[in-house]
């Protein structure tokens, strides 16, 4: 299955989707406005974190039809999919961007599912840097990682439209685009492979 | 005079941004909505780091009559596409330590009259906000503010040998920053003064 991103050409889109680091994962780099021309059912749609929105919110048609035909989403963090995919309720939470600096401290996300290929040996340090938000899931839908309320911030949703999304409140792009957070490149160097070996799988 | 600030993202800009904007000091513009028509009469323009990037790159030649007419720029965030000739791309700091984020200013700039260093480099006492490496400095350019003990110029205005100045911060918008003392207000008005053909060097 090709992995389809499309590229808002920020700075961290461009680090991210171009470098060599993940430059394999991603068959087709393109951008929001093209993906009719690219995307196909069988491809995955991967929404990098930090998308504009209004973007998106520009191709929701397109999307809708992809999962209608029983194509995959991924989006990450911090792109207002509740407003370009169906099924979406997410509550944002204010960054606590600070945390760390007390060394008792614990963000408390984790993960909820270990034995799902998706977050194959991924821990609480492959998904803790900042916490922006929180999803309420429909029946059926599969937790993967949780915040420190047991509230999900990273699942898979096989019951909403005939294809699959997976939707995370992690950005981890933007972060290890700014060469920045070194946990959310931990989480795209598991993530990722887990990601293409599950598409294929 | 006439200061775009172009908007790329998809929430609003900053509020003292709104205002300058409500105040006639500057006309905020959706990047995807900017005209050649409307760049061809601009004097001033303020990009962030939501930029796209590969778009901007299309407008390379109207760009450079930009600043070729005297133009002033003011970019936030990591160059990774040659915006104008002279630019390089980003580099970050390998491997930084806290110490490293300590700044030291090379030059008196007036968007920094009066204001702490220290003000700057840290939010809440987390440091790395402000910048993690440089864009490249073109011939000519004159550094204002360096990290890791002054070699990675993280701020720095090029006055451009055909005509115009670039402002290059190479970190979140630097508008953002001194939170706590209250500073976003000041360093947003001070920077569409420059964008408007205020004092610089």
């Amino acid at each position: 299955m090709r992995i389809v991103a499309p590229s808002s050409g920020t700075y961290y889109h461009i680090e991210s989707l171009e470098a060599p680091r993940y430059a394999e994962v991603f068959d087709v780099v393109t951008t929001p406005e093209e993906l009719g021309a690219v995307l196909t059912p069988d491809d995955c749609l991967f929404v990098p974190c930090r998308t504009p929105a209004q973007r998106m919110i520009a191709q929701k048609e397109l999307v809708a039809g992809h999962l209608a035909a029983g194509g995959t989403v991924v989006a990450t963090g911090e792109s207002r999919s509740d407003l370009w995919l169906p099924g979406i309720a997410f509550t944002s939470v204010p960054t606590n961007w600070w945390w760390w600096l007390d060394p008792e401290a614990d963000l408390g996300n984790r993960i909820s599912a270990p034995g799902h290929p998706l977050v194959r040996d991924m821990d609480k340090a492959h998904i803790t840097w900042h916490l922006h938000g929180w999803f309420a899931l429909p029946g059926g839908a599969t937790v993967l990682a949780e915040d420190a309320e047991g509230r999900a911030i990273f699942y898979e949703d096989r019951v909403t439209t005939p294809g699959q999304m997976i939707i995370t409140s992690l950005d981890p792009m933007f972060h290890h685009g700014s060469h920045f957070m070194p946990a959310a490149t931990l989480f795209l160097d598991r993530f990722l492979p887990n990601l293409k070996a599950y598409l294929n799988g | 005079m006439s200061v775009l600030y172009i908007q790329s993202a998809y929430e609003a800009p900053p509020k003292p941004v709104r205002a300058a904007s409500e105040d006639g000091r500057l006309a905020v513009v959706r990047q995807e909505d900017l005209t050649l028509e409307a760049l061809g009469s601009a004097t001033g323009l303020i990009t962030h780091n939501q930029l796209d990037q590969n778009a901007f790159l299309t407008l390379k030649p109207h760009l450079e009559d930009f600043m070729d007419r005297g133009g002033r720029w003011f970019f936030n965030g990591h160059i990774v596409r040659p915006l104008l000739e002279g630019l390089g791309l980003y580099l970050p700091m390998e491997k930084p330590a806290f110490a490293d984020f300590r700044q030291t200013r090379l030059a008196a700039h007036p968007i920094f009259e009066g204001i702490e260093i220290a003000h700057l480099e840290t939010n809440k006492g987390v440091a790395g906000f402000y910048g993690r490496g440089a864009n490249p400095m073109p011939d000519g350019a004159v550094a204002v503010t360096e990290l890791r003990r002054g070699t990675v110029p993280v701020d720095w205005v090029w006055p451009r040998p055909k005509g115009g100045r670039f402002f290059s911060h190479a970190g979140n918008d630097l508008g953002q920053f001194g939170i706590e003392q209250g500073l976003p207000p000041l360093l947003h008005s001070r920077i569409i003064d420059w964008a408007a053909g205020g004092a610089c060097l």
